[in-house]
C-alpha cells in the first residue's frame, strides 16, 4: 500500500495507465545524480556489461531508488527488464534474483480486494489507487516473468517453470475473482497471458508431464481474460500433447463441469474435441488459419475410424483454402473409408476431369481400387488403372506396381461379366500379365500373389493357382485366413481332398473359435464331395452350433461389416438340406428348408431346391414352377437357369431349343458350369448335332477334375 | 517359463540378468544406486540385452534371455515392468519378422503372451468391450466451450457418435496365426501409454522395424538417402528384417506410436528423422491397397512433419519504453560509470 502511494507521489502519474508508467523514469531522470550523461558515459555502460555482479546491481538499483522513488522490488524489475531487453540473459536473472515476489504481493493485494469490495461505491478513486498499484504490480510480475524467460532460454525449464507458476498464483491471489474484463492494465494483462501460455511449455520441457497438463487445463479452465488467438494457441497445443504425449491423462476434473455438458473421458477424446473447437472458431473467423489444426484431427479421427465425420469439417473449410482437386480428393479419401463408395467415386470423376487434375496418380488409384470392388464399375477401373499406369512410369517401381494391380483386379472382374467367350479368355490372359508384371515390381507383395493365385483358379489353372497359395501362406506366415481358404479350395478342385482336409483343420488350429465359420463350411462341403455324409452332417452341425452362439452373443450389436465377414445360418441351413436331398432324406431336407425358409423369405437358393425336391419327385410342374420362382427373384440365378435347361431338355424335342437358350444364358454368366456344359451337350445331341454334342461334353468332364468345392467368390 | 520364480527386487533382476549376459553387461549396472532405473536408461544394457534379442536363434523356448523379461515382467515391481516394457519395439519387431518365417519362437511368445495378458487385465471387465471413443457434437456445450442458446433449448441433446479406438480383447493363451497381429498390436497399445517413460532409443527402436515392417525402405525413392547406404556395412551379418502383413489391427498402434516420435514433446531431430521416415515407409505400404484411413492418417503425419511449430511468444517491449531506453540506458551507465 504505501509503496502503492510512494509511486503515485514519486510520479505525477495520471489516473491513465501506461505513458505515466514509463514516462516517469525520464522525467526523474533529471533529478538524479550525475545526470552529464553523454556518449562516453554509453561506451562506459558497454565496457561494464560484462562485469555486472552484484555490487554494481545493487548500488545501481539503490540510485534507482533514490532518483525515482521507486522501492527496492519496482527498481530491480525496470533494471532488469533492461538488461533483459539488451540480451543479458544472466544479468538480468541476478538483478531478478533479489526480487521478493511474496512480499510485493502482499502489499499489492489489500488494495486490490479492497477495491473489488468497493468499487460500486467510489469508482472514480477507486480506479486512480487500483491503476498505481497495478503499475507497481504489473512491474513486478513482469519481472518474474521476465525471470522465467531468463532461466527458460539458460536451459533450466525446471526452475523457470515454478517461476512462471509463481506469477500466475500471484495474479490468482490479487484477482481472486478472476481478471475482471475491463479494469485491467494493458500491460499487466500481457504478462498474465505470455506466463499462462509459457507454463506448460515450461514444465513440459523440464520432463513433468502431469504439471504440463494441469497447467493446460488451469489456462483454458480458468478467468485469464485471454485473447483469442492466445487461446488458440494453447489449445492447440494442448491437443497436440494430447494426441502425442504419450501420457495416460486423467480426464478434466469433475470440478470445472457444468452440468449438461460434454467432458471428455480420455486423452484422444480431450484432444478431438479441442481440435474441433479451433476449427469452429476459424469457422466464425475469431483467429487465424491453422493449417496443422486439421491434419491433427485427420489424424485422430482416421485413427478411430470416423473419417465421416472429417468429411463433414472438410467440407465446412471455406474456399481458398485448399484447392479444390485436393479438397475432392481428401473427401473422397474419406467417403471411401466410410463405405460410402459411390460420393467418393463422384468426386473423384470431379477432380479426374480433364480440366482439373486428369494425371493426378492418387486421384486415380484410388479411383481404380474403388472401381475394384464392383464388377460393374470394371471397364472404368481399368480406364483410371491404366491412366495411373502411364503416369507412374516417370516415378518409382512402386506406383506403377500398385497401378498394375488394380489393372489386374479390374480386368479380372470385367472377364467374370463379359458376354462373349472370346474376349472373357482375351481378359482372363491381360489380367494375368498385368498382375505378373505387377509381381515383377514388387516381389514381396502377398496381396500380388494371391490375387494371382485366384486368378489362376478361375481360370481352371490349380498347378499354378496352388503354387499361388502356397507362396501366399509362406510370406505371410499363415497369418491371413483367406490363404488357408485359397489353398483348401485349390486342393479340393484337384480332388486332393484328404490335403485339403489337412490344410483346412490346419487354419483351424490358427483360428480362433468366432472366426471359424468358413472353414467349418468348407470343411463340411469336402466331406460332401468325398461322399462321407455322416461325417458331413456332423461338419454342419458343429458349424450350426457356432453361428447360433454367435447370433446370441452379437445378436444385438451387430453391425453390416462383420455380418460379412460371417457364416449366415441360413446358409448352413441349406446346405445341410442339399445333403440330406441327395441322401433322399426327404422329410429332414425339407424340415431344413423350411428353417432356411423362416431366416430368409425370399430366396432363389432355397425356391430353387424346393424345385430340385420336386423334381426327383417327378413332380415336374411344380418343380418348374419352383425354379421359375427363383428366377424371378434373382434373375441372374445360374443354378435355376441350369436345372430348367435340364428339366426341359428331357421334355421332347420341341423344347430343345428353350432348353438350350436357357443353358447357354447360364454358361454366359458362369462358364465354368459343368452341369450346364453336359446338359448343353445333352440337347445338341438329341438335335443330332453329334460334333457340338462332342464337344461340350468333354467341356463338362475336363471341368469336372477342376470344379473347388465352393465357388472362389466366397473368399 | 513357468518354472522360473517372478523376480522379486530389482537387485534380483539385475544378478540374473547378469548371469544370462555374461560380460556383455556394463559394470556400472551392478553398482547403480537405482537398478531398476539403470535397467531402463543405460545404453549399455539397452545395447546388450537388444542384440541378444535379435541374434540368430533367439527367441526360442530355452531363450534364457526370453525368461527373464518374462520373470522382471511378472515382478510386483512396477519399475522393473517398465525395463521390460522398454523392449517391446525390439521384442515385436523380431518376433513379426521371424514369425512370417514360421520359425518356433516359443521364448518371444511367452513374453508377448504375458504382456498381452497385462493389457487384458489392465482393462479390466470391459476387456470385452472395444475401447471406444465419444465424438463431441460442437452443438453441446463442453468443458471447453459453451453452446449457442439457440441449441440448448432442443431438448434432444443428440448423443454423442462413438468411436472404436480399439477393438475387444479376448484372452489367449497361445499365439494363433491369425490373431497375431491384434495380440501385438494390443501390446503396442500397452507401450504406447507408457509412451513418456521410454527413453529415446527404445523408440528409435521402433521406428527401424516399422521401416522394416513395412517392406518400402528399397523403393527408388528412398535411395539418395544417406542412411540407408551405409546400413549393409554396419550392420553385415544381422539378418534382414522381413515385411510384415500388416492389418489395420497392427497398422494403427504402429502408427500412433510413430505420431508420438514425430510430434511428442522433448523429442530428438535424429528421432524425429527417423519417425519420418517410418511415416513415409508405412504411407507407401497404405498407398499399396489404397486403404483410405490409413493413407489419410500418414499423410497428415507427413505434413505435419514439414510444418513448423508455432514458436512461444516472446515478451514484448511496448513502444513507450522502447523510447526510453536510450534514456535508461545512459542513467544506467551514468551509475555504473560513477562506481569506476
Amino acid at each position: 500500500m504505501a509503496a502503492a502511494a510512494e509511486w503515485e507521489n514519486g510520479s505525477d502519474a495520471g489516473p491513465n495507465g501506461d505513458s505515466a508508467m514509463f514516462a516517469s523514469p525520464v522525467k526523474a531522470r533529471a533529478r538524479a545524480p550525475e545526470s552529464e550523461a553523454g556518449t562516453s558515459a554509453v561506451t562506459a555502460s558497454e565496457s561494464s556489461e560484462a562485469r555486472v555482479d552484484d555490487g554494481n546491481i545493487q548500488e545501481a538499483e539503490s540510485s534507482l531508488r533514490e532518483g525515482l522513488s521507486l522501492n527496492y522490488e519496482e527498481a530491480r524489475a525496470l533494471l532488469g527488464r533492461l538488461e533483459y531487453q539488451r540480451g543479458n540473459v544472466e544479468a538480468a536473472l541476478r538483478v531478478f534474483d533479489g526480487i521478493d515476489l511474496q512480499a510485493a504481493i502482499q502489499r499489492f493485494q489489500p488494495s486490490l480486494s479492497e477495491k473489488t469490495s468497493s468499487k460500486r461505491n467510489n469508482k472514480l478513486r477507486s480506479d486512480s489507487s487500483n491503476s498505481g498499484s497495478q503499475h507497481a504490480a504489473s512491474l513486478v510480475l513482469e519481472a518474474i516473468y521476465l525471470k522465467s524467460m531468463s532461466l527458460h532460454k539458460l536451459g533450466k525449464p525446471m526452475e523457470a517453470a515454478q517461476q512462471c507458476k509463481s506469477v500466475l498464483d500471484a495474479v490468482e491471489s490479487i484477482f481472486q475473482r478472476g481478471i475482471p474484463d475491463v479494469m485491467v492494465e494493458q500491460k499487466l494483462q500481457e504478462t498474465v497471458s505470455k506466463s499462462v501460455e509459457l507454463l506448460p511449455e515450461l514444465w513440459k520441457q523440464a520432463g513433468a508431464y502431469q504439471e504440463s497438463l494441469a497447467s493446460y487445463r488451469r489456462a483454458l479452465l480458468s478467468q485469464w481474460n485471454l485473447d483469442d488467438e492466445c487461446c488458440r494457441r494453447i489449445q492447440k497445443r494442448f491437443a497436440v500433447f494430447l494426441l502425442y504425449g504419450g501420457v495416460e491423462a486423467s480426464p478434466p476434473s469433475l470440478a470445472s463441469q457444468t452440468e449438461g455438458s460434454f467432458v471428455p473421458k480420455n486423452n484422444l477424446e480431450e484432444a478431438i474435441l479441442l481440435l474441433m473447437i479451433l476449427l469452429k472458431k476459424w469457422y466464425l473467423g475469431k483467429t487465424h488459419w491453422d493449417p496443422s489444426v486439421m491434419e491433427h484431427l485427420t489424424f485422430a479421427l482416421s485413427l478411430c475410424g470416423e473419417t465421416s465425420v472429417l468429411a463433414k469439417h472438410l467440407e465446412e473449410v471455406l474456399p481458398g483454402i485448399y484447392p479444390r482437386t485436393e479438397r475432392w480428393y481428401s473427401l473422397a479419401l474419406c467417403y471411401s473409408a466410410a463405405s460410402d463408395n459411390e460420393a467418393a467415386l463422384n468426386l473423384l470423376k470431379k477432380s479426374l476431369n480433364r480440366n482439373e487434375t486428369p494425371n493426378d496418380i492418387n486421384a486415380l488409384l484410388l479411383a481404380a481400387k474403388i472401381c475394384s470392388s464392383d464388377y460393374f464399375l470394371a471397364s472404368e477401373g481399368v480406364e483410371y488403372a491404366r491412366r495411373a499406369v502411364t503416369n507412374a512410369e516417370s516415378s518409382d517401381g512402386h506406383f506403377k506396381s500398385v497401378a498394375l494391380h488394380f489393372v489386374g483386379s479390374c480386368l479380372a472382374n470385367k472377364s467374370k461379366i463379359s458376354s462373349s467367350d472370346h474376349q472373357r479368355s482375351l481378359l482372363q490372359a491381360e489380367a494375368l500379365k498385368s498382375l505378373s508384371e505387377a509381381l515383377s515390381l514388387d516381389r514381396h507383395n502377398p496381396d500380388l500373389i494371391f490375387d494371382m493365385g485366384v486368378e489362376y483358379a478361375e481360370q481352371r489353372n490349380m498347378h499354378a493357382a496352388l503354387k499361388c497359395a502356397k507362396q501366399f501362406i509362406d510370406s505371410t506366415g499363415g497369418s491371413v485366413a483367406k490363404g488357408w481358404r485359397l489353398l483348401s479350395l485349390v486342393l479340393s478342385a484337384q480332388q486332393r481332398y484328404s490335403e485339403a482336409e489337412v490344410v483346412t483343420d490346419a487354419a483351424l488350429d490358427e483360428t480362433t473359435k468366432w472366426e471359424q465359420g468358413h472353414l467349418l463350411r468348407i470343411r463340411a462341403k469336402l466331406k460332401v464331395a468325398q461322399s462321407l455324409p455322416m461325417e458331413a452332417v456332423e461338419a454342419y452341425r458343429t458349424l450350426l452350433a457356432l453361428v447360433q452362439a454367435q447370433r446370441k452373443t452379437y445378436g444385438s450389436v451387430k453391425n453390416g461389416k462383420e455380418e460379412a465377414d460371417k457364416v449366415s445360418e441360413f446358409e448352413v441351413w441349406q446346405g445341410l438340406a442339399n445333403l440330406y436331398a441327395s441322401l433322399s432324406y426327404w422329410r429332414d431336407a425339407d424340415v431344413c428348408l423350411q428353417k432356411a425358409k423362416a431366416l430368409k423369405t425370399y430366396s432363389a437358393t432355397t425356391l430353387h431346391a424346393e424345385g430340385d425336391m420336386h423334381e426327383v419327385r417327378a413332380q415336374t410342374h411344380d418343380a418348374l414352377a419352383a425354379y421359375l420362382n427363383a428366377l424371378s427373384t434373382e434373375v441372374d440365378h445360374v443354378p435355376s437357369k441350369v436345372s430348367i435347361g435340364a428339366l426341359l431338355s428331357k421334355q421332347g424335342p420341341k423344347y430343345l431349343p428353350v432348353a438350350r437358350s436357357f443353358l447357354s444364358d447360364a454358361l454366359r454368366l458362369e462358364p465354368t458350369n459343368r452341369t450346364a456344359w453336359f446338359f448343353l451337350g445333352q440337347v445338341h445331341k438329341h438335335d443330332g448335332r453329334l460334333a457340338d454334342a462332342a464337344d461340350c461334353f468333354q467341356a463338362a468332364s475336363m471341368l469336372e477334375e477342376s470344379d473347388p468345392v465352393e465357388s472362389l467368390r466366397h473368399l | 517359463m513357468s518354472s522360473h520364480a517372478p523376480i522379486q527386487s530389482p537387485k534380483a533382476a539385475v544378478d540374473s540378468l547378469a548371469a544370462i549376459l555374461g560380460g556383455a553387461l556394463p559394470g556400472s549396472l551392478a553398482s547403480a544406486d537405482d537398478p531398476a532405473a539403470a535397467l531402463l536408461h543405460d545404453d549399455g544394457v539397452a545395447r546388450a540385452v537388444a542384440s541378444r534379442l535379435r541374434r540368430a536363434g533367439s527367441g526360442g523356448g530355452d531363450d534364457g534371455l526370453c525368461g527373464w523379461l518374462y520373470d522382471a515382467f511378472q515382478s510386483s515391481v512396477p519399475a522393473l515392468k517398465l525395463a521390460v516394457l522398454r523392449f517391446v519395439p525390439t521384442l515385436a519387431g523380431v518376433y513379426m519378422s521371424r514369425a512370417v518365417s514360421r520359425k518356433p519362437l516359443a521364448g518371444f511368445e511367452a513374453v508377448i503372451l504375458a504382456l498381452y495378458m497385462h493389457a487384458v487385465a489392465q482393462r479390466g471387465s470391459s476387456a470385452e468391450e472395444p475401447e471406444t471413443v465419444a465424438l463431441p457434437n460442437l452443438a453441446n456445450p463442453s468443458v471447453y466451450h459453451a453452446a449457442a442458446a439457440a441449441a440448448s433449448k432442443t431438448a434432444k441433446a443428440a448423443e454423442p457418435e462413438v468411436a472404436v479406438l480399439s477393438p475387444a480383447l479376448e484372452p489367449h493363451g497361445t499365439v494363433r496365426a491369425t490373431r497375431r497381429a491384434r495380440i501385438v498390436g494390443a501390446v503396442l497399445e500397452l507401450y504406447h501409454g507408457k509412451l513418456a517413460l521410454m527413453p529415446f532409443s527404445s523408440k528409435m527402436d521402433f521406428c527401424e522395424f516399422c521401416v522394416a515392417w513395412s517392406g518400402k525402405h528399397n523403393s527408388s525413392n528412398d535411395k539418395p538417402r544417406v542412411a540407408s547406404a551405409p546400413a549393409p556395412a554396419a550392420e553385415g551379418v544381422e539378418e534382414k528384417w522381413r515385411r510384415v502383413p500388416l492389418p489395420w489391427e497392427l497398422f494403427q498402434p504402429a502408427l500412433r506410436i510413430v505420431g508420438h516420435c514425430l510430434l511428442g514433446p522433448n523429442n530428438s531431430d535424429e528421432l524425429k528423422t527417423q519417425a519420418t521416415r517410418a511415416a513415409q515407409c508405412l504411407y507407401l505400404r497404405a498407398t499399396e491397397t489404397m486403404d483410405a484411413r490409413a493413407v489419410l492418417a500418414c499423410r497428415s503425419l507427413i505434413r505435419l512433419s514439414q510444418m513448423v511449430e508455432e514458436p512461444i511468444p516472446e515478451p514484448s517491449f511496448s513502444e513507450a519504453v522502447q523510447a526510453n531506453m536510450a534514456e535508461l540506458e545512459a542513467m544506467r551507465a551514468n551509475i555504473l560509470s560513477a562506481k569506476n
